[in-house]
């Protein structure tokens, strides 16, 4: 069976200009620096990486939050990079968006009713309330939100509660894609395994396509079909969940592994503790980004940067070691 | 016994304007000498208030300590004045907080802000203080400490600067730290790299750790005992390798189950219904019994006491009863007898 390819991301590049003084030479942050993977129609895709590795501008790159610099977003075939606004709209209902805090995520000043109905006004302005309120009831039982809600304010809710309505939100149009940055990293471990369980419901029931992005590699592993690891704004291996998580090629990856503490006193593995922080985004080493703190790195390293390349099958690898 | 902290009873309240509302109801724990200890909990549930009786700073705070002990190698911490108090801290006990980049003052460089509390408890001149504040930075794995001395805080990245941090908080060789989750603002790679400095540490000076975090990793990479806090009070207590293989209270069960697992494999977590109670609106009885799968009728009714099973405490009825029948067996037979 041939999988149906979705939404595919070539190449895509993003630099943010850093506000100095008039006088001062200009500088650049490159976030996302030649980004491509493809997710096929029904699968979760999860997006890794530590702060500031560009994942989220990644996903805001994707529903045209962020304009893309240079590039090409295919979304069911159409290049959605550099079509203007009102073009967009058409695919605002297909795309949708769960933040990562619920917090702030929700205006404090709406009723939930208004919340969840704000999308269907805008996208069907002849709808009418009634019908509207159906739809609203409908969706909210299903993502664990009790009916008599509906008048309350966000903050009378806890955070689980107002995920599960930023959830309901995102589903309101009927869409394909949603996007979820970091969507369970605000929340406390039994309310996570309560929004990861109604996420993998759901997507069945809709037959809904994920693009997950977390900096958590456990949770991942369990939502996602297949995984790409960024570092500093570009990826550095994609592959299936299988094969990141038992064979990882980059040594990135591997160590990123090994830095999440288990949960079970008798694993005892091998650590390897990266030396080093981070590089910062706005100046980052030449050659392959993750050289200074690799611990295989190799003199080209330094030089030549490293290109994502097939490995086995469904596993593609950015490093000159391979 | 090495007892270097014990904790009795204690009772944490904030001021309302109905009158106290307590939100650590009577724990008690004890943190041996070496011995890392960590207090597990989700968000609301006393963890960081108990910590911060400990120190002693609550007093910006609306909160108070409402009765109970905390022994510190024999003496009394909440009979001591603030004077008393301050010659503790920083001292013999000491704390690292989460946020690396609020707790760092912005306008001081490094250098100065090790110096102080250097200075101010081992009677050091400027010079030996300065020598010292390098050494300690170099015990905690930071390059080119020298430079560093002269930096401010915002030129640091986070995990440089919890390690600024960790040097502050161990400068003057305490007998017991506190960490309120070190390394949660932190990226895993830097999460490991800070948890081996902190596990380097503790091995040269012999210090006691107690280590309050909501990460069940991070508990079962570095710690020896657990005690797992729900609602204000431990509802359970062990030993690290004994709560993993063998959790007793259905909180720790579910807690330990709802976290994803590499190579596990399965389709759906184990969740825990519902949400923790607000402390105005708490649930009489076992406070946990609304979410539990294994509740009984008692347990809606009558709190359940903290029983004590060979270096494992639970607070559930599942275990109380069983107790209570061998008990009754055991007066039964010694009253025939």
């Amino acid at each position: 069976m041939k999988k149906e390819v979705l939404l595919e991301v070539k190449d895509v590049k993003k630099v943010f200009p850093l506000s100095t003084s008039w006088f001062a030479e200009k500088k650049y942050v490159r976030a996302v620096d030649g980004v491509s993977f493809t997710i096929n129609k029904g699968e979760t895709f999860g997006l890794v990486g530590e702060s500031g590795c560009g994942k989220s501008t990644t996903g805001r790159l994707v529903n045209g939050l962020i304009k893309v610099d240079e590039g090409e977003v295919n979304y069911k075939g159409n290049d959605l990079a550099n079509i203007s606004e009102k073009e967009w709209k058409k695919y605002r209902k297909p795309m949708q968006m769960i933040f990562q805090d619920p917090y702030a995520s929700l205006s404090p000043r709406m009723k939930i009713k208004d919340i969840l109905m704000e999308p269907l006004t805008i996208h069907f302005p002849k709808m009418s309330s009634s019908e509207k309120q159906s739809i609203v009831k409908e969706l909210l039982g299903k993502c664990g939100i009790s009916e008599y809600h509906l008048e309350k304010y966000p903050h009378e809710f806890s955070g689980g509660q107002r995920q599960r309505i930023g959830i309901a939100r995102s589903l309101i149009l009927k869409p394909e894609l949603i996007i979820a940055d970091e969507p369970v990293s605000a929340l406390d471990v039994s309310i996570q395994s309560q929004i990861l369980n109604l996420m993998k419901d759901l997507q069945e029931e809709y037959e809904l396509t994920y693009l997950f992005i977390s900096h958590d590699l456990s949770v991942v592993e369990h939502i996602s079909d297949r995984v790409g690891v960024m570092y500093l704004g570009s990826l550095v291996e994609v592959a299936s969940k299988q094969a990141i998580f038992k064979e990882p090629k980059h040594p990135y990856t591997k160590a990123l592994l090994s830095s999440i503490p288990q949960p079970d006193p008798k694993v005892k593995r091998e650590q390897i503790v990266l030396q080093g922080d981070i590089p910062s985004a706005s100046n980052p080493p030449a050659g392959c980004k993750f050289h200074t703190r690799c611990p295989l790195a190799m003199d080209i390293c330094k030089k030549e940067v490293a290109q994502l390349q097939q490995v086995a099958e469904d596993q593609q690898v950015a490093c000159h070691l391979y | 016994m090495n007892q270097l902290l014990q904790v009795k009873n204690l009772k944490t309240g904030f001021r309302k304007e109905n009158g106290m509302q307590n939100v650590v109801h009577g724990i008690s724990f004890h943190v041996n000498k070496g011995e890392i200890v960590g207090i597990v909990g989700e968000s609301g549930c006393g963890k960081s208030v108990t910590s911060l009786s400990i120190m002693r700073l609550l007093h910006d705070t609306p909160g108070e300590i409402v009765d109970g002990s905390v022994m510190f190698k024999g003496e009394d911490l909440t009979a001591l004045s603030e004077r008393q108090m301050k010659k503790y801290r920083g001292n013999e006990l000491s704390m690292i907080f989460q946020e690396p980049m609020t707790s760092l003052n912005p306008v001081l460089k490094i250098g100065r802000q090790l110096r102080e509390t250097i200075q101010l408890h081992l009677n050091m001149s400027k010079k030996e203080a300065h020598q010292h504040a390098i050494s300690m930075l170099k015990s905690v794995g930071i390059p080119r400490a020298e430079d560093v001395m002269n930096d401010y805080p915002h030129q640091l990245s986070g995990g440089m600067r919890q390690r600024v941090m960790i040097a502050i908080a161990i400068s003057c060789n305490p007998s017991l730290l506190i960490a309120d989750e070190p390394t949660t603002a932190l990226d895993v790679t830097i999460q490991a790299q800070i948890l081996s400095v902190l596990k380097d540490v503790q091995k040269q000076n012999e210090m006691g750790i107690l280590m309050i975090t909501h990460d069940l990793g991070v508990v079962a990479e570095v710690c020896d005992r657990v005690v797992v806090m729900y609602a204000g009070r431990i509802v359970e207590s062990a030993t690290v390798e004994e709560l993993f293989a063998a959790p007793k209270h259905p909180y720790t069960k579910g807690l330990i189950a709802s976290v994803p697992k590499i190579g596990q494999g399965i389709n759906r977590l184990y969740s825990i219904p519902g949400t923790v109670p607000s402390p105005s609106n708490m649930p009489t009885g076992c406070k946990f019994a609304p979410r539990c799968s294994q509740v009984m009728e008692i347990c809606k009714i009558k709190e359940p006491e903290l029983i004590q099973m060979k270096e494992h405490d639970c607070r559930c009825w599942l275990y109380q009863e069983k107790e209570q029948e061998v008990e009754h067996i055991e007066k039964g037979s010694s009253a025939r007898g």
